[in-house]
């Protein structure tokens, strides 16, 4: 496997010298490796709501179309409040809110991708947001989140044996909420969450340990068990990197009085903070809310101001601190981020002074290390737009997880098509890809317990599980990718031991499937891929 | 069609158990005691009775300048009154919205732990999750307070009218945008949700098209709320909040709906003077055309099986549970009749279903508190209410922290634990949430809750309160016996049952501490009963120990299921 070597513009440490000249070369990457600070971290912004992406990033060759009063007149940003971006002719601006956005353009630090979205557009928050996710087909219902497929591609073998010295850390972190679909994979979930404002507690073992029976009451033991521990055990290893890390910018939103982007921002500083204390986590997905403008999206006197501004203004201040933060911290390296939203807002203005459901948004990377600049152009807005219209999708978003996982986290075919679950067109949002072979893939392929597998893998029709079992209940089954079981193929007492068993899929189409087991409080997914013969 | 199988099995102690854990927060001794002998069928009656409920929510509230408490909100109230029926006046300063909101949901809170033997107050709960509205957004303590009313008035009535009233409550109409939905510039929100998340879903059976909810949008036009009119002296006054109807704004074209509604179309010829009366008859029309859907009682029946029983709704579940049940609820849409059909089915008393579901907070802390008697005082006198409230407040903040904050959940969807796949009831507890339920039923079984300092009348200052674990190991049948205690305590917490090896560890840990004989137990409780002031070392420590046990116990899987 491979991974990015290091730009030389950041001098780098090497036992207490340092060294400018030979930052791109392959050795001291290996060297930086091998401190085990080098890990990528990826950091995604969801939007909930829906962002209406028109008087976010705003064109502005199509104000004629747009200023009629029959399209987005009663909430259009007055043209001369725009926030012109450098090098596009004067043809795109930012919302008013946005000048901490505009900053980071001009530092080269942010890529727009125009117009992204999917074939077959859903309206529903709820499915809209599990589609964007799981990054599954507007008509496919899928049981784990693209950042779940990737984590569990990544490190195989979690939670069995985790945390290790090999992966301490939580491979990924939700900060405020439940983890969510999106970190998920076939219901385990691939990381864990942490509250915004408080510690972890630590928390002690139980004598509780009565087998739980195979069924759906089993389930639930086991997960509040399973909660448990990893509550216990990643506690501590947050706690340390959370007292070992620190903050250094002063830029973040004030939480009192509330200033926009104030709980956003108290988010990222813990990402900051968890990675300069050390953390190896890869993931952290943050969200914030209150895009859902329906109604009053504008200050109907000034339509530069308002609520949208606000929560724009939040985002872009929230997300300038961030990355404040990680520089003075010299970790611009390592991390780079995304915002996206379920969907974006029709191109017309409803009669509430906001915008209805819409289709097509554009998405936001942040970093030293993405593309800066634009991908894609401007909406064409047609001037007889109705309620219907929406805008046009340009990529696909599974397109920029496509991008992010081969220049970012250095993913290859064929693994990077089974995580986006198939070819994408992939997009130049990360810097020109400098991937470099390292063992830092095969370690995490490693670390933990490998306690069930499929062999051979890739299969045609047949193919062999083997496991081990702690020896009591123990069950096996086959799940294919919408989560449905297809087979059974141990439910009973087991001695403790290795033990390898037919598995026969031949009546079942080619793809994805996960085997499972259950052992006790243990719990492991694997996929396998039934192939054409 | 495959018929509900009533269950034929006993009704025994664990039938009842099952049956009250899912239909209550908790279930306590004295429940068991009133209950258990009678039939399924009669238990199930008693539970569908509404209460006859007539508390409102009250003013408690002032402000603190310099140490020196104002009466300065709502001053026309007095304290220990409620505000619920008397507009804010226009310009007030300081606002006493924000504090009328806390009361309502002190309140609230308040009648879920008093909560009597009926599932009213779970069904009050199942609405709000269901037709969600947020107290922030409407951002009006009397609307909130408005909409909390039809859902009580309907908790156990018909469908077709609580959807009615929902539509048209003000609440609604300003959460979900109806109030501006108008025939020049209609507002697609409510027209969407009526149809995804309160009565159609979005299964593979929900096949309502984009131009459906369009044509609903427009069937529900021109409705808006009152708030404030002019008075006698043309000054502006706030009024209580109304659903009124402005013909102009309503679009009165013919609605065409989609060939999943039979191609329906919605039209009322508009009658000079009666265009209100039309509109309505329009939203009747709306509202008959969704339930006259397969879905729409399949819909239902399946959030009330995820609420109540199990968010699995297996093809086996759908086909013997949840046809049947919808075939009962689409007679006449009574829930009433749908829910004593589900709690005397056999599939709800199957095995499988008992002790499979995780405590949602409200279940886990209002459960807690009416199993132990958490002792918050009943007093009704006006000047006492403010004790009550000062604890129904702090209780509402435990259950906040660990996720839930009644009457603002977090979208039009509810809650995600009941409707997000696959986790469903497993979102209720995470690595984030969990640390929280454990400080929380800490401090519960631990500390003392005080009124503290910061009350109106010097009289409730400092008044503390602590549940009493003698008290309630008392009404146990035989609490000095500890092989009986802990049975009894186990069956009463523990969704799931434990083996006689946890049981014994259990009462070898906590109640003979080490010790090998039962007598060591016996002995200190009952030398501890007689006196509680005792000088015995060993009889002095029983209340600590059985505090370190039920922590304990607190802290297994098998306390976070029902």
């Amino acid at each position: 496997m491979k991974r990015r070597s290091f730009i030389q513009s950041v001098p780098v440490v090497v036992g207490g010298m340092t060294v400018n000249a030979y930052a791109e070369s392959p050795f001291l990457s290996a060297v930086q490796a091998s401190l085990g600070d080098t890990d990528r971290v990826l950091v995604i912004v969801q939007l909930a709501g829906g962002n209406d992406g028109l008087n976010t990033v705003i064109p502005l060759d199509q104000y004629t179309a747009l200023s009629k009063d029959t399209i987005r007149k009663g909430i259009l940003v007055q043209e001369d409040k725009v926030l012109k971006l450098s090098g596009t002719n004067n043809k795109t601006g930012l919302n008013p809110g946005m000048t901490r956005f505009q900053q980071l353009w001009d530092e080269g630090m942010l890529n727009i991708i125009q117009g992204v979205g999917y074939p077959r557009f859903n309206y529903s928050h709820f499915r809209a947001t599990d589609i964007w996710v799981t990054g599954s087909e507007s008509n496919e219902f899928i049981n784990s989140g693209w950042a779940g497929r990737y984590l569990a591609y990544e490190y195989p073998n979690y939670p069995v044996g985790f945390p290790n010295t090999t992966v301490p850390d939580p491979i990924a972190i939700r900060i405020g909420g439940s983890v969510g679909l999106g970190l998920q994979n076939q219901g385990v979930n691939m990381g864990i969450s942490i509250n915004n404002t408080k510690d972890l507690l630590n928390l002690t073992g139980t004598l509780f340990k009565d087998p739980a029976p195979a069924n759906q009451i089993g389930k639930e033991l086991l997960y509040i068990r399973e909660v448990q521990r990893q509550t216990d055990k990643f506690g501590d290893a947050v706690e340390a990197a959370a007292n070992k890390g620190k903050n250094l910018s002063t830029l973040y939103p004030k939480s009192s009085p509330a200033e926009p982007g104030a709980a956003l921002g108290s988010a990222l500083s813990i990402v900051a903070k968890l990675i300069s204390g050390g953390s190896k986590t890869r993931i952290y997905w943050v969200s914030t809310g209150g895009f859902d403008t329906h109604a009053n999206q504008v200050n109907a006197s000034d339509h530069s101001t308002g609520t949208h501004t606000n929560l724009l203004k939040g985002v872009s201040d929230a997300i300038y601190a961030f990355m404040d933060d990680i520089k003075l911290l010299g970790l611009q390296d390592r991390v780079v981020g995304m915002t996206f939203s379920e969907f974006g807002r029709r191109i017309i203005s409803n009669g509430s002074g906001g915008t209805d459901h819409g289709a097509a948004q554009p998405m936001f990377m942040f970093g030293t290390k993405i593309q800066p600049g634009m991908v894609g152009v401007n909406p064409t807005i047609d001037p007889a737009s109705t309620a219907n219209s929406n805008l046009p999708m340009q990529y696909d978003f599974r397109s920029v997880y496509a991008s992010i996982l081969k220049d970012w986290f250095c993913v290859e075919q064929p693994a990077l098509d089974d995580i986006t679950l198939k070819n994408f067109q992939q997009l130049p949002i990360l810097k020109s890809s400098n991937c470099i072979p390292t063992s830092v893939h095969d370690e995490h392929t490693a670390a933990g317990l490998n306690i069930v597998y499929a062999y051979p893998n890739p299969f045609v029709d047949r193919t062999n599980i083997k496991f081990e079992s702690f020896g009591g209940h123990t069950l096996i089954q086959i799940i294919s990718n919408e989560g449905t079981i297809v087979k059974e193929l141990i439910n009973s007492e087991l001695d403790k031991g290795s033990y390898t068993i037919p598995c026969d899929l031949e009546e079942y189409p080619s793809g994805i499937y996960y085997v499972r087991l259950q052992n006790g409080t243990l719990q492991q997914v694997k996929s396998m891929i039934k192939v054409r013969a | 069609m495959a018929s509900l199988v009533p269950y034929k099995g006993p009704f025994g102690k664990a039938e009842l158990i099952h049956l009250l854990r899912r239909t209550m927060f908790g279930v306590t001794k004295s429940d068991i005691k009133t209950l258990l002998g009678k039939s399924m069928d009669d238990v199930v009656r008693q539970l569908m009775v509404q209460p006859s409920q007539t508390t409102k929510p009250l003013k408690t509230y002032f402000t603190t300048t310099n140490g020196v408490k104002n009466d300065n909100l709502d001053p026309t109230i007095p304290m220990g009154s409620t505000w619920v029926d008397t507009p804010i006046a226009v310009g007030a300063n300081p606002n006493p919205n924000g504090y009328r909101r806390i009361s309502y949901k002190s309140w609230w809170t308040g009648l879920q732990i008093t909560q009597t033997l009926s599932i009213f107050e779970k069904m009050v709960l199942f609405w709000h999750n269901h037709f969600a509205t947020e107290d922030s957004v409407i951002d009006s303590s009397q609307m909130a307070y408005f909409t909390n009313i039809v859902l009580r008035k309907n908790a156990l009535g018909n469908f077709r009218s609580l959807v009615k009233e929902i539509t048209l409550d003000p609440g609604m109409l300003r959460y979900l945008n109806g109030e501006r939905n108008k025939k020049s510039a209609p507002d697609e929100n409510y027209g969407r949700e009526l149809q995804e998340l309160f009565c159609i879903g979005k299964r593979a059976g929900a096949a309502f098209t984009e131009d459906d909810v369009k044509a609903a949008a427009k069937v529900l036009t021109g409705w808006y709320v009152i708030y404030q009119q002019k008075d006698a002296n043309n000054v502006t006054q706030n009024v209580n909040p109304r659903t009124e109807f402005a013909a102009a704004n309503h679009d009165t074209s013919s609605k065409q709906f989609s060939s999943f509604y039979n191609n329906t179309v919605i039209s009322r010829v508009p009658k000079t003077g009666e265009e209100k009366l039309m509109a309505e008859r329009e939203i009747d029309d709306l509202i008959s055309m969704l339930l006259g859907t397969k879905e729409c009682a399949k819909f239902l029946c399946r959030r009330l099986w995820t609420f109540f029983v199990y968010y699995d709704i297996t093809p086996d579940i759908e086909t013997n549970v949840i046809e049947p049940l919808a075939e009962i609820l689409r007679q006449n849409y009574d829930i009433k009749e749908t829910l004593i059909a589900l709690f005397t089915s056999d599939e709800f008393y199957k095995p499988i279903n008992r002790g499979c579901m995780i405590k949602s907070p409200t279940d886990f802390h209002i459960g807690m508190l009416r199993q132990y008697g958490f002792p918050i005082p009943s007093n009704t006198e006006a000047e006492k209410m403010e004790i009550q409230y000062i604890f129904y407040a702090q209780m509402r903040n435990h259950i906040l922290n660990q996720g839930f904050d009644l009457g603002d959940p977090p979208n039009v969807a509810g809650w995600p634990a009941y409707y997000q796949t696959p986790s469903f009831h497993e979102m209720w507890v995470d690595t984030s949430s969990y640390p929280l339920r454990k400080t929380s039923y800490e401090s519960i079984s631990r500390s003392e809750f005080s009124t503290g300092t910061n009350v109106f009348f010097d009289a409730n200052k400092n008044i503390k309160i602590k549940t009493n674990f003698i008290d309630f190991v008392k009404a146990f049948d035989n609490p000095s016996d500890p092989n009986d205690l802990i049975n009894e305590a186990v069956e009463l917490l523990f969704g799931v049952p434990v083996t006689q090896q946890v049981k014994d560890q259990l009462k070898s840990t906590y109640l003979l501490l080490g010790q090998a004989s039962d007598y060591y137990w016996t002995d200190a409780y009952q030398t501890y009963i007689a006196n509680p002031s005792t000088s015995d070392p060993e009889a002095k420590r029983v209340p600590q120990m059985l505090i370190d046990l039920f922590i304990y116990m607190q802290g297994a899987a098998e306390f976070h299921l029902c």
